[in-house]
């Protein structure tokens, strides 16, 4: 969980002004998105993050307002803003990406997340995290 | 002075034909496999890698892009409806190819599922068009091919699926990429189909069940332009991936045996004696008799002498663990502690399951080729193959022969035990119809004297030149096999066991008889 909430804090800290309208969990799903659809097809990634909204529902039921689109993109912003303070928002994205990024570690270990991570966010200093 | 020639006078350097294309040869990653498609996978072919599902098609293409792919001319490996691709990195990262460095730059995996799913062949040929000619790729991946042409046979004619297949190659080759693709294919499949017509390359992995084991083989049904190794080729998958044991073991084009080979000695002066002053260098000798006759004592004997003579050998051994085997020297004045702890001597205890043939040929020319030995033991044949999984018994005395060919062709002299029972009315030298391939043979075996059961020695066989006829009485002491006395005159039918006193020498017993 404290490297998604490093991730997103990255995410927050680098990304666009115009970037910044959406929620850094929403942003940092979709980065994930695009290379992970290409590796395991999007399906694939759906899948995943499918896996890892349940996940995430179970520690935290406010998320399960949530919804993946067909193309594996999320869905229910609105209706999550309306719901919860900023402060809680954040809380939020935090549980959902570290689900994600776990169930990764789970399957291809943490060698292959870091890198994958690293294609993405290549000027993010992941290592200094893990050492 | 001399006369300058003109240049109508020179003599016209005769104008050489164009050069041939030179193909350049990849490797495959694979250990034995570039022995076997005749030095390694050939630059730009279309190949394709089939097999039942389990056969190992997945790690071998991994193994090829793992050996190839760089930055600069990565791989893409296309997947396809087959295994999830997050599991097939989970698991092929346990082997020790797997570089992590390699991935997103020089691997990199693209799933087509969704392409293959919502389009027909035409456009699943312009989605791959599209990543080539993004990528540049060195090498390219379809796995599995199988399910983008059996998505396509529903709705297209076998043409089409021909001009595919067709267009494909041309695209990979165009653009300078060796192709793989990976289907479930079987030797059923091969026949009339398209695929295999316009294929460069078919390498066939296959497995089967023998009793309790399973045999993995493959075969290179074709490659073009290559001077390959036919046949079927053993294959082992463990920590490093596929294995594979070329049926010629990796002796092709070695160097063959001296010219005038040294006589080498045993370690027993009298048996040198018998065999006209030692064994020829690169021969290959059988020593057969039964249970107790001093088979592992004279082999020892013979490991001694040539360390003796500073030549490193290797001893293959089935019936005894290697402590045991130096102890059991050790207690005939022979020290093989001391070579082992040099580097000089190798004693091998090959006994895990599912051992095939050729992989433990393959482990005796690795220590062969470690150590440079000069000497090899096998010790014993029937140790040998009782160590092998069922299925490979019936290569063994194939895969003997090749590799007591390569070996002795390399110089190695070989001292082979074979365990045989001795009958009353025959002279057998082995079961295993083997002895055309050995150079020299000698038999060992009990005969009933006097009321004692000793043992004969007697040289049957020596290629190389001339030996003693002699049957001779020999005993084991504590300095291993002694060949005492002159031959026995005194007796007939000796090779019988039971033999016939016709003389009236009054001979002493050579070992102490009880008294009366």
């Amino acid at each position: 969980m404290e490297f998604a909430r490093l991730l997103l804090a990255y995410e927050v800290a680098s990304g666009k002004p115009a970037d910044r309208e959406a929620p850094a969990a929403f942003r940092v799903c979709e980065k994930l998105r695009a290379p992970l659809g290409r590796l395991m097809g999007f399906d694939g990634f759906r899948s995943l993050l499918s896996r890892a909204l349940v996940l995430a529902c179970a520690q935290l039921p406010v998320l399960c307002t949530l919804q993946i689109k067909a193309n594996g993109s999320l869905g229910g912003l609105g209706e999550l803003e309306a719901k919860l303070e900023a402060r809680a928002i954040v809380e939020g994205e935090v549980v959902l990406v570290g689900q994600l990024l776990g169930l990764l570690v789970i399957f291809i270990g943490p060698g292959l997340t870091l890198r994958l991570l690293h294609e993405i966010w290549p000027e993010w200093k992941i290592e200094d995290f893990w050492q | 002075m001399r006369k300058r020639k003109t240049p109508a006078q020179k003599p016209s350097k005769k104008a050489l034909p164009p050069e041939k294309v030179k193909i350049r040869q990849l490797p495959t990653g694979v250990r034995g496999l570039d022995e076997i498609t005749g030095g390694g996978l050939p630059e730009f072919s279309f190949n394709i890698i089939a097999g039942a599902p389990g056969c190992g098609k997945t790690t071998l293409a991994h193994q090829i892009i793992f050996a190839n792919a760089t930055a600069q001319k990565p791989a893409l490996y296309f997947t396809v409806l087959g295994e999830p691709t997050l599991k097939m990195l989970r698991y092929q990262q346990q082997y020790s190819f797997f570089d992590p460095e390699k991935l997103g730059k020089a691997i990199r995996f693209i799933n087509l599922s969704h392409i293959v799913m919502e389009n027909d062949l035409g456009g699943v040929l312009a989605e791959i068009t599209r990543e080539v000619e993004t990528a540049n790729p060195g090498m390219v991946v379809v796995d599995s091919f199988r399910t983008v042409i059996r998505k396509a046979k529903g709705e297209e004619s076998d043409m089409a699926l021909q001009g595919f297949v067709q267009r494909l190659a041309l695209l990979l080759t165009s653009w300078e990429a060796t192709t793989f693709l990976i289907g479930e294919y079987s030797e059923q499949d091969i026949r009339d189909n398209p695929v295999f017509t316009v294929a460069d390359g078919l390498l066939l992995l296959s497995q089967s069940i023998e009793r309790n084991s399973v045999v993995r083989k493959l075969q290179l049904v074709k490659i073009r332009g290559q001077d390959s190794v036919p046949g079927l080729h053993t294959v082992r998958i463990n920590g490093d991936g596929l294995q594979a044991f070329s049926r010629t073991l990796g002796f092709v084009g070695k160097k063959s045996k001296p010219a005038r080979p040294r006589r080498l000695s045993v370690g027993i002066p009298e048996l040198d004696k018998m065999m006209g002053g030692g064994i020829l260098e690169g021969d290959s000798m059988l020593v057969a008799g039964p249970s107790g006759t001093g088979k592992s004592a004279l082999a020892t004997q013979f490991l001694a002498a040539g360390l003796r003579n500073g030549e490193p050998a290797i001893a293959a051994i089935f019936e005894e663990r290697p402590d045991g085997y130096a102890a059991r020297a050790s207690a005939f004045g022979l020290d093989l502690e001391t070579p082992q702890k040099n580097g000089k001597l190798e004693l091998l205890y090959l006994r895990p399951l599912d051992l095939s043939v050729d992989e433990s040929m393959q482990e005796i020319l690795d220590a062969v080729k470690r150590t440079g030995a000069k000497r090899l033991v096998i010790d014993s044949l029937v140790g040998f193959e009782m160590a092998l999984a069922p299925g490979f018994r019936e290569d063994f005395r194939e895969s003997l022969y090749r590799m007591i060919a390569a070996l002795t062709g390399a110089g190695v002299t070989i001292f082979t035990a074979v365990e045989i029972e001795d009958t009353f009315t025959a002279l057998q030298f082995s079961h295993y119809t083997i002895s055309f391939l050995t150079d020299d043979i000698i038999r060992l075996r009990y005969v009933e004297i006097d009321g004692q059961l000793r043992k004969v020695l007697v040289v049957i066989k020596m290629r190389g030149g001339n030996h003693s006829k002699d049957i001779r009485e020999y005993v084991i002491t504590d300095e291993g096999v002694v060949v005492i006395g002159p031959r026995q005159t005194d007796y007939v039918r000796l090779t019988t066991g039971l033999p016939e006193r016709i003389g009236q020498l009054k001979e002493k017993a050579p070992e102490p008889k009880a008294k009366e």
